[in-house]
């Protein structure tokens, strides 16, 4: 079990940069989404990591939590998705662009 | 006698009472609030008459008497105290005590007249008119037994006010309103001088008092004594400076040159109220000013030449104006104005008692007057063109015997009260003038003046009541009543006698001790020293001079002016005074143009302010709205157009500002990079 | 406690009136405005005061309570009246009051919202003017923008956008300038104050002033700090070339906003003026003496002439109010009993009479529905009462003798023509003297086209006589004008008083 440090760091740059390439390319709301979560665990993956790597349990409880906002994030960006879907009859994130000023 | 002194306030609020009245309940009295009116001026008329008993009778024979501090405080001065108190108080000397006398006995009779000439014709309006008239009265009142030069001021300007109100009476016709501006502008143009005036000689001497121990007229006598600087100047071109702006007040009350030209349209008023403002209040103010500081007047030369020469210059100017008028209140109104020249130059040239004689016999023959052509205005069912008139003399004899004795008495006849007065003061300045070239000057039109006055005032008298009937109304006049009569009567009494009064050249000839007036403004029967006549005469800087004897000089000066009178009265009998006149005026050629213009003087009045005025202040407000305000809305448009560029960012496409972010990020590591040191 | 129990009654009055119905509101607004209105008379007669509250005065009603805490300061609720301040609050009272009354014409929608505002913007003058910790005082002063925007911005006319963002933007800035200025000054006098009280400060600028901060000398911040307090009391005042809000402001806003706005608005600015300028820089009001007196000479010629070229009466009247707080400017700059104390007496005297003008314009504006000169003529004859005001109140604009502007101007110019302590100052006066002319020149002239003449109107209304409520409030204005200008001494005297320890540190007495 004596993985260094420094696989865990590339891992979460990996996912976060996945992400992060999703967020720029894809139009779907719901993609969008996804890749939003896939950066948060990039960040929980990096939390865990180091928290194992430090010996204590602060970083895990900060996963923990971070988990929990991630799960309300994704209940109000759903329904976001679905009145978008309601309004605009698509889920493309660069059609509503109304409420800019 | 000196108990009835304290009774002196009431003559001002009596007819501030009257006011009251009338504005509040006017228009529930019987006469529209003419009885309170009448009531309030005859008790102002009594107890003036009791003043002037009082002075005479009494052990001190003035009354000066603070009445309340208006506002007080600490001032530095030029010269004189650190504190100062600006009160309210009266002073009645002689001179007050004379004209209140005048003054409320003209407003006396000026409202039993208009009982008759504003009640009868169904006017509407009344309690307004009245209500006029007793702030009138009260303000002129106040104004001629204040005791200091900013109350003097603040009366003054009332004054303006007053008549603002009553030359606009008919305010639903165009020109009365427009006449009533006009009156109020022009006057007030002298009076911002005034107010320079009483502000400077205020901050001077520390003092605006008339009369006593601690007046500014006797701070500026021992400033000049003392020789010292005052403002950064001399003590006495000081004085100067300051006499002359307190003038200019006095020249745009009495309608002295250049500040007449609101008199003439003033005759947009009720003509009661143009004999109220032309014989005994505002147009009297001006000069009654500088009688009232005429102490302060003596003590500079300059001043005193400039009065003259004004009053000269006016004297003539005004009347070659009348002689081309046609309407009978216009005639009067330049007679008005070059009378109030006379007055000037009596005054100007140290002839106090003269300028005072004048401004009395004036007051009782110009109130005369003005009524009566309100009374032929009556008879002629309101036509005032005197080319429409005749032969009134026959329909409406009471109107025409008196409205004569007026005319005698402007025209300046012996023995009519005006001649008497004029005389005085054009021997006044006959003498002054033999040693000084500019009063010469002044003398010189003063007594051209009285032949053009003898030639328009009979001119006037021929027109309106000689030769035959003109139009329908001059054939069946309306009748006139008692109301209208009786003050006509009193009026007509007092212009051929009121020369009694003080018989100067008859004095002289005689031995006599017949110059009551002189004695009077002397302080012979009671006064304060200061304010007495040969005080001013020690003071006045000028010399006199003498054709041959003293009496010799007097009787060619008498001579001169009662020829020349006589020779305008005849002028005018042999043009004017036939069954059916003509014009004569095409004789005078391009004259006449110039005289009917008024010499252009509204003209470039107008100009200075419709014509100069308004579009620079139409040119400021573009400036403004350009300009200054342009500037601000620069401001916010300039905001307004940066944010608008800068909000392009926001294109609402969540991916760019994803991309915007992780840009910002990139670049914030690479500059922190770089700071940082790891790329070397 | 009797400034307190002031501010509270007609804060709660203000509440209570915003959630009453409209049907009532106006009625109670006026039932409610009667409280601060006696309570400011009772102020006036119970007054025992002495001294000005800067310069260690003895403070009428005082109250003091420490309150936070903000690093070395210390910030307390402190109010009291002296001689200067009183009279300005108990003209805002009386003037609330009548605006109150004269609003029930014109004001037809949301009552309730807009009595409430008025009393609000009541409540937050008094503040202005008691309060004597900086603090405090810069709360009430930023609140009183807040209700005006509001009621010029929904009861308006039809700019009344532009206009009260222009008004609440421009002095907004001007008091952010101020305010800086301010702490840039509390700061520069380091240890010497302890609080924000302004007697403190002023204290410490007399003795001390304020030390070199941040390299900077002394001298130099006193100069550059006495220059923006200025320029941000300017815009409020206004001065020209600070001014251009203030005609905007006073055409939209309806009647009553006009009255608060004329009347008592501008006086914050000058009030303000009085209280830190002239009060805490008398060495820097010397020294810039000149460059003020050109201000106040062309805020006073300047703005007549622009007052002559309009057509709107509120306009007119609105361009007069920058002449006439010329006036008060040059009073001030004078630094003479007469001139600084007459420049108090003229806010007060000022603030009756342009409510006057703009309640009689209202009026005539209620029955007409236009105020344009070109528009009607003859109004007199339909009107005659209201008309007869509105006569009375030019003149008094012009400065009628007898009546309040008469003396105000009277012992500016008088105090101004004999200053010691500013040049020129038998060349300025004369200057701005003429502004009386001119006044009178547009007044007249506005009179004469509007009131007089053959009655005529162009827009389609009939007009009658004015109702009695509308006419009540002028009345009393009248009234008070009348009785201030025989007798200034009723509260000239305690200004006085109050202005002569200003005098004291420089100036002349």
């Amino acid at each position: 079990m004596d993985v260094p440090i420094e696989y865990f760091v590339l891992l979460s740059m990996a996912l976060f940069s996945i992400g992060l390439f999703g967020i720029l390319t894809r139009r779907n709301a719901l993609l969008f989404l996804m890749s939003v979560e896939i950066m948060v665990n990039a960040a929980n993956v990096n939390l865990i990591a180091f928290a194992f790597y430090h010996g204590n349990l602060t970083g895990q409880v900060f996963a923990l939590f971070a988990m929990a906002l991630a799960a309300a994030e994704v209940a109000i960006g759903l329904g976001i998705v679905l009145v978008l879907y309601r309004n605009f009859r698509d889920v493309d994130v660069t059609v509503p662009t109304t409420m800019r000023w | 006698m000196e108990g009835l002194f304290d009774y002196a306030p009431a003559i001002a609020l009596f007819p501030l009472a009257a006011f009251v009245i009338a504005l509040a309940f006017g228009p529930k009295l019987p006469k529209k609030g003419a009885i309170p009116g009448i009531v309030a001026t005859g008790g102002s008329l009594l107890l003036s008459l009791a003043m002037l008993a009082a002075v005479a009778g009494g052990e001190e024979g003035y009354y000066h008497e603070t009445l309340f501090t208006w506002a007080a405080g600490d001032a530095a001065g030029e010269i004189g105290t650190d504190a100062i108190e600006f009160t309210f108080g009266i002073l009645i000397d002689p001179l007050a005590a004379l004209m209140l006398v005048i003054v409320s006995l003209v407003a006396f009779l000026v409202h039993v007249f208009s009982l008759e000439y504003m009640n009868a014709e169904g006017e509407t309006g009344l309690p307004r008119y009245y209500a006029g008239l007793g702030l009138f009265t009260f303000s002129m009142l106040a104004f001629v037994y204040a005791d200091n030069l900013l109350m003097a001021f603040m009366f003054f300007e009332l004054v303006g006010l007053c008549s603002f109100l009553l030359i606009g009476f008919w305010f639903r016709t165009r020109s009365a309103p427009s006449a009533a501006k006009k009156a109020f502008l022009v006057t007030r143009f002298g009076d911002y001088f005034f107010l320079i005036g009483v502000v400077a000689i205020a901050a001077t001497f520390g003092t605006v008092q008339f009369a006593g121990e601690d007046s500014f007229v006797a701070a500026a006598a021992a400033a000049i004594d003392d020789g010292g600087q005052l403002f950064g100047f001399d003590a006495e071109t000081w004085v100067t400076i300051t006499g002359l702006l307190v003038l200019g007040g006095v020249i745009g009350k009495s309608a002295q040159f250049p500040l007449h030209t609101w008199l003439p349209d003033a005759m947009e008023g009720p003509t009661t109220v143009s004999a109220l403002i032309h014989a005994a209040t505002m147009v009297a103010a001006g000069v009654y000013l500088v009688a009232r500081m005429f102490g302060y007047y003596a003590l500079s030369p300059t001043a005193l030449a400039i009065i003259a020469f004004v009053g000269g210059f006016t004297a003539l100017f005004a009347a070659t104006m009348g002689v081309v008028k046609d309407d009978i209140k216009q005639v009067l109104a330049y007679s008005t104005i070059s009378q109030y020249g006379y007055m000037m130059l009596g005054l100007g040239v140290g002839g106090y008692v003269a300028g005072v004689f004048h401004l009395m016999n004036h007051a009782f023959f110009k109130a005369l007057l003005f009524l009566g052509s309100g009374a032929v205005i009556v008879l002629m069912h309101h036509e005032q063109d005197m080319w429409k008139m005749g032969g009134l003399k026959d329909k409406a004899p009471v109107t025409y015997y008196t409205f004569l004795a007026g005319a005698l008495a402007l025209a300046g006849i012996v023995p009519f009260s005006g001649f008497w007065s004029k005389d005085e003061i054009l021997y006044d300045a006959l003498i002054v003038g033999l040693e000084q070239p500019l009063i010469m000057a002044a003398y010189a039109m003063g007594l051209i003046a009285v032949f053009f006055t003898g030639f328009y005032t009979f001119r006037m008298v021929f027109l309106t009541f000689h030769g035959e009937p003109r139009t329908e109304t001059a054939e069946d006049p309306h009748s006139v009543g008692w109301a209208i009569k009786a003050p006509l009567l009193v009026l007509g009494v007092l212009a051929t006698v009121a020369g009694l009064a003080n018989l100067a050249p008859v004095a002289k000839l005689t031995g006599a001790e017949i110059s009551f007036l002189e004695y009077w403004l002397d302080g012979e029967y009671g006064g304060l020293e200061a304010l007495t006549y040969h005080s001013y005469h020690e003071t006045v800087p000028f010399e006199e001079g003498a054709i041959g004897s003293e009496t010799t000089t007097m009787l060619l000066g008498a001579g001169l002016s009662l020829g020349l009178a006589l020779a305008g009265a005849f002028t005018a009998h042999a043009l004017y005074n036939v069954p059916s006149p003509t014009r004569h005026t095409e004789k005078l050629g391009g004259a006449y143009d110039v005289l009917r213009s008024n010499y252009y003087q509204d003209e470039y009045q107008v100009w200075l302010a419709e014509g100069l005025t308004l579009p620079v202040a139409r040119a400021a407000d573009r400036f403004d709205q350009t300009v200054i305000d342009g500037a601000v809305d620069g401001v916010s448009s300039v905001s307004l157009f940066g944010g608008d560029r800068v909000k392009r960012i926001q294109s609402g496409i969540v991916t760019n500002y994803a991309a915007l972010l992780v840009a910002g990020f990139i670049a914030l590591l690479i500059v922190l990079g770089f700071l940082g040191g790891w790329f070397l | 406690m009797m400034i307190e129990a002031l501010l509270a009654v007609t804060l709660v009055g203000a509440l209570v009136t915003f959630v009453a119905p409209n049907r009532i509101a106006g009625k109670l607004a006026f039932a409610i405005s009667l409280l601060p209105a006696g309570l400011g008379l009772w102020l006036f007669s119970a007054f025992d005061g002495s001294g000005n509250a800067l310069l260690e005065g003895e403070l009428a009603f005082e109250s003091r309570v420490e309150w936070i805490q903000i690093g070395e300061y210390t910030v307390s609720w402190f109010v009291g009246l002296d001689g200067i301040s009183l009279p300005l609050v108990v003209l805002t009272t009386i003037l609330c009051t009548l605006a109150i009354v004269s609003s029930w014409t014109p004001i037809d929608d949301r009552e309730s919202q807009f009595y409430g505002l008025v009393l609000f913007i009541e409540a937050n003058l008094i503040g202005v003017f008691a309060a004597l910790d900086f603090f405090v005082w810069f709360i009430f002063w930023e609140a009183v923008l807040i209700p005006m925007y509001l009621l010029i911005g929904i009861w308006g006319g039809p700019r009344r956008k532009y206009a009260a963002i222009k008004f609440f933007v421009y002095t907004n800035v001007a008091s952010l300038l101020m305010f800086g200025a301010f702490i840039v000054l509390v700061f520069s006098l380091g240890d010497a104050v302890t609080s924000f009280a302004l007697p403190e400060i002023a204290t410490a600028m007399l003795e001390g002033g304020p030390e070199a901060f941040m390299g900077v000398a002394g001298s130099t911040i006193a100069a550059a700090v006495f220059v923006a307090m200025f320029v941000g009391f300017a815009v409020k005042v206004p001065v020209v070339p600070f001014h251009t809000w203030l005609p905007d402001a006073h055409v939209e806003a309806p009647t009553p906003a006009s009255v608060l706005l004329a009347g008592v608005l501008l006086k914050m600015g000058t009030y303000a003026l009085l209280r830190f300028n002239f009060t805490m820089f008398p060495e820097q009001a010397e020294a810039f003496a000149v460059p003020i007196a050109a201000i106040a000479v062309i805020s006073v010629i300047y703005g007549a002439m622009l007052a002559l070229a309009q057509t709107d009466l509120k306009r007119i009247v609105a361009y007069s109010s920058v002449s006439s707080m010329g006036y008060v400017i040059l009073g001030l700059i004078a630094y003479t009993q007469f001139g600084v104390g007459g420049a108090t007496f003229q806010m007060v005297s000022h603030g009756l009479i342009s409510g006057l003008m703009f309640m009689a314009v209202g009026v005539i504006y209620n029955a007409t529905h236009t105020r344009m000169v070109t528009d009607m003529s003859g109004m007199a004859d339909r009107m005659p009462v209201a008309v007869g005001i509105l006569v009375a109140g030019a003149f008094g604009y012009m400065g009628l003798p007898l009546m309040s502007g008469f003396f105000g101007e009277y012992a500016i110019f008088f105090g101004s023509f004999g200053s010691g302590r500013l040049p020129y100052s038998q060349v300025f006066t004369p200057l701005a003297m003429f502004g009386i002319v001119i006044v009178a020149g547009y007044l007249l002239f506005a009179l004469q086209r509007t009131v007089f003449g053959p009655y005529h109107l162009e827009t389609d209304y009939d007009v009658g006589r004015a109702p009695l409520h509308d006419v009540a409030p002028m009345f009393v204005l009248l009234a008070i004008i009348i009785a201030l200008g025989v007798a200034p001494e009723l509260i000239f005297e305690m200004i006085t008083d109050a202005v002569d320890p200003i005098l004291e540190n420089g100036g002349e007495l």
